[in-house]
């Protein structure tokens, strides 16, 4: 066979393989379309978990289940079944979330929740000076609106693994309450939160005995928690502390709180 | 008949022919549209042709087409026999054209779709992949016909300086093929930046600021290039602009500059052993023989366009390779390691090194004991004098281009003969190893120091691309749900209790336990208790938890706590991976 001829064969071959190949990719399109759509919505979902996990949980839990007297949950079945009429909203509930994201609230619409003071949100688009892109404030949309089944109660929830502290002090357990409480919302305390809205922590243990006179260092910090304005640091304004620590936690639970604070600030 | 025949007339037609002359007559007119589209070929030339046959008139009317069409015009009437030689070309250069043209095809088609400002770049190529039949297979081709291109052109120069053909008249082609060398990966680079993703804003971020270390006009002339302080709006546009004009059109005028030569002035080079031995009269008639471009050449050519078109599809077809596409661009979050494309690591690999600082240690150790025999303090602090990144990227890279483009007005030696080059040839090898150990030296592996904790977990599952912690099937961790502390003696298995069925298609396919999770648990705690072992980190305190957080994901954190070796101070760090059951689905 001449050179010719063979590279006519083979070139025919190779056309004819290459049609194939379109034609079997071609068939399978569809099923490809279909299925990045549904990895494009996982992605999304996993993305949005981080972006909420950074920038949201200060205020709305670790699992965005709220923190008492902050903010609310925004997995619970009100949240997916009442809170657009409540709020008369027409479109969608994951539009709603990313029209509250992007421009924040500068007043809490429900006074059992302070947020973090003044705006209650902040807005959170950077069209609006806030931290995030469109495309990561709709990702934390889709993140929260998978919680969909576990709000409905159609999925049993899974019981959450905590921060690993050594529950069995008073200063580990002091340590997840810290967290769990909401203190974190509003208070810098080194390695743990970086919130601004009220005083920071570090260096507590060291001041705290010498603020109020007659007051040791525990028994500020307690009555700083329980009631909160009986002595506000200067510059700070009385009335952003929620007033119901007492009510919500047991005096255990702010024992636990203040060995924490004095062990940990020292 | 004779009335319409008066009609026609009468309108300056040709009279229809008479009963039983038909067939003359429709052959001759359209012979003459033939001849008139070919420029030149009738139908008994055309069909001589595609029988192999010799012309059927003389002067040969293949030779006419390259002289009167446009098209033709650029390519060669005929080659000589030994220039086509496959092991004198490799057809490198061919292949080159080839990639442009399916670059240029595939780039218009996914002109139509992409938008080229920051807060939508991302979000077109994601409907690229997910909203446009064979979106997909189009970013492909043109990402691996891009990379082939880039490559092709490399090869295509050394087989040039290995053949000595860049020597005598074909300097100057020599010049606009280095020339196309750059236009050919800057077409590349500015191609990188277009996705928008972390990958490509970090390393033309990166490549970028190498200008800013210049004098008087380097910030300027970063600023020009960024658009702005930092790449975004205007960075993206003029980057875009680049691509699919300007640096297009350059690229076109100076291959038709480079293959005219090539084609019309001087001819592919003819190998060395033909141009210079003395040989035999039969063979060197033979070698010399024409081979015509009507139809040898471009039925080869046609046969290269298949086996390129089929070669690449096939490819495609068992994702061999795939388009990389990393998260949205974060202007705020530097990625751990950043990486250039592979044809600049060497670029990479330059700038790590330190000149003034080398010389330093070469010349402090004896000059300043030296000096201290005369009574003198003296310390050579070169890098306080030289800016090494200006230097190692912007004075190094343009010397060796310029030193490239003009080796033939360097290298005088006259003959093409590998044994009568030896030094050419030596140094042309040992260039070779020098880009690969630059290259090399351009990885993010090399001669970057990251803390121990966080350079694990990073191996683990880095920032971007999968790595063996994310590719855990997801229906292992689903059912995981605990916290593993290195040092624990787990036995075989973290998870012996647990049942799962890899593939939903294949019922019988069952795993019992965990063994991927097991596998890179057992990884994370090999390398961390190395690491305590070897004093990085004492008083080693490490776990792996996996909780379920939703319906379909899981959120996997490895936490490494420590002692910092040199204050004692407590040290942790941790890092969040969730994991959603449909991030791999089909044949992504």
């Amino acid at each position: 066979m001449k050179r010719v001829q063979l590279e006519i064969v083979l070139g025919t071959i190779f056309v004819l393989l290459s049609a194939a190949i379109i034609i079997i990719l071609g068939i399978r399109e569809p099923q490809r379309l279909a299925d990045y759509v549904l990895q494009q919505r996982a992605r999304q979902i996993e993305f949005g978990a981080s972006v909420f996990q950074t920038n949201c949980t200060a205020c709305h839990g670790s699992g965005a289940q709220g923190i008492t007297g902050i903010a609310p949950s925004l997995r619970d079945e009100h949240f997916f079944t009442q809170r657009l009429s409540e709020i008369g909203w027409g479109s969608t509930l994951e539009d709603y979330i990313v029209s509250v994201v992007t421009t924040g609230r500068q007043v809490s619409t429900r006074p059992q929740y302070v947020g973090g003071g003044s705006p209650a949100m902040p807005t959170w688009s950077e069209k609006f000076g806030g931290p995030l892109r469109d495309d990561q404030i709709r990702a934390v949309a889709a993140y929260l609106m998978n919680f969909e089944p576990y709000a409905l109660g159609l999925l049993p929830t899974p019981v959450p693994i905590g921060p690993v502290v050594d529950e069995s002090t008073p200063e580990g357990r002091g340590q997840a309450l810290f967290t769990q409480a909401g203190c974190i919302a509003c208070h810098t305390l080194t390695g743990i939160s970086t919130a601004t809205v009220g005083p920071a922590l570090d260096g507590l243990a060291g001041r705290a005995a010498s603020t109020v006179s007659g007051l040791t260092a525990e028994e500020y910090i307690h009555q700083s928690i329980v009631d909160p304005n009986a002595y506000v640091v200067t510059g700070y304004t009385p009335d952003v502390m929620p007033q119901n620590f007492a009510e919500i936690l047991t005096e255990d639970q702010i024992n636990d709180l203040v060995a924490f604070l004095i062990d940990r600030t020292q | 008949m004779t009335f319409i025949n008066n009609i026609l007339k009468r309108l300056n037609y040709t009279p229809l022919p008479p009963r039983g002359e038909w067939k003359e007559f429709i052959f001759k007119i359209i012979d003459e549209r033939v001849r008139i589209i070919t420029a030149g070929l009738n139908l008994r030339e055309l069909r001589s042709i595609m029988r192999g046959d010799p012309p059927t008139e003389k002067p040969n009317p293949r030779y006419k087409v390259i002289t009167t069409s446009f098209v033709a015009h650029l390519r060669p009437r005929y080659y000589p026999q030994a220039a086509t030689w496959f092991t004198h070309t490799f057809r490198l250069g061919f292949f080159v054209t080839f990639f442009f043209v399916v670059e240029t095809i595939t780039g218009i088609i996914l002109m139509a779709y992409y938008v080229p400002f920051p807060d939508q770049a991302y979000g077109s190529i994601l409907a690229i992949e997910s909203n446009v039949f064979f979106g997909e297979l189009f970013r492909d081709i043109h990402r691996l016909g891009a990379e082939a291109m880039v490559a092709f052109s490399w090869l295509h120069l050394l087989r040039t300086y290995f053949t000595g053909s860049y020597k005598g008249p074909r300097s100057f082609t020599w010049l606009t093929g280095v020339i196309l060398l750059a236009i050919t990966a800057w077409l590349s680079f500015t191609g990188y930046l277009l996705p928008w993703d972390q990958l490509s804003y970090w390393a033309v971020t990166v490549g970028t600021s190498i200008t800013e270390s210049g004098p008087v006009v380097g910030p300027t002339l970063n600023l020009i290039m960024r658009g702005a302080p930092d790449i975004g709006m205007g960075g993206l546009l003029r980057f875009y602009l680049q691509h699919v004009i300007l640096f297009p059109l350059l690229a076109i005028l100076f291959i038709s500059i480079h293959y005219y030569k090539v084609s019309r002035e001087h001819s592919i080079s003819l190998p060395a052993v033909v141009e210079e031995l003395e040989l035999p009269p039969d063979k060197k008639k033979e070698y010399n023989r024409r081979i015509d471009l009507i139809p040898d050449l471009l039925s080869h050519e046609i046969f290269l366009i298949a086996l390129g078109t089929f070669v690449m599809l096939a490819i495609l077809y068992f994702r061999w390779f795939h388009s990389p596409l990393e998260t949205h661009a974060n202007p705020q979050s530097t990625p751990l390691d950043t990486k250039a494309p592979w044809y600049f690591w060497w670029l990479q690999g330059i700038l790590k090194i330190d000149p003034a600082n080398i010389i330093e240690n070469m010349v402090n150790p004896i000059l300043t004991p030296l000096l201290g025999l005369f009574g003198i303090e003296f310390t050579l602090e070169l890098s306080k004098l030289l800016d090494s990144k200006f230097v190692m990227g912007l004075i190094v890279p343009p010397v060796l281009v310029a030193i490239l483009a003009f080796l033939p007005y360097i290298d005088k030696n006259p003959s093409r003969l590998s044994s009568k080059r030896p030094f050419a040839i030596v140094w042309g090898i040992s260039w070779i190893f020098i880009m690969l150990a630059l290259s090399y030296m351009g990885l993010p592996e090399y001669g970057i120091e990251t803390p121990a904790a966080t350079r694990v977990i990073q191996d683990l599952a880095p920032e971007e691309g999968e790595g063996p912690l994310r590719e855990i099937p997801y229906a292992e961790l689903t059912q995981a749900h605990g916290v593993y502390t290195v040092g624990e003696d787990y036995g075989r298995d973290l998870c012996p209790d647990i049942v799962y069925q890899p593939d939903h298609d294949k019922p019988d396919d069952i795993v019992i336990g965990c063994p991927q999770l097991t596998a890179v648990f057992n990884q994370f705690s090999e390398r961390l208790q190395i690491a305590e072992a070897d004093g990085r980190l004492p008083d080693l305190e490490a776990r792996i938890i996996v909780e379920q957080v939703q319906p379909g994901m899981v959120r996997v954190t490895p936490q490494v706590d420590w002692n910092d070796p040199e204050t004692g101070e407590a040290k942790s760090y941790e890092h969040t991976y969730f994991l959603h059951e449909n991030r791999v689905l089909g044949s992504h």
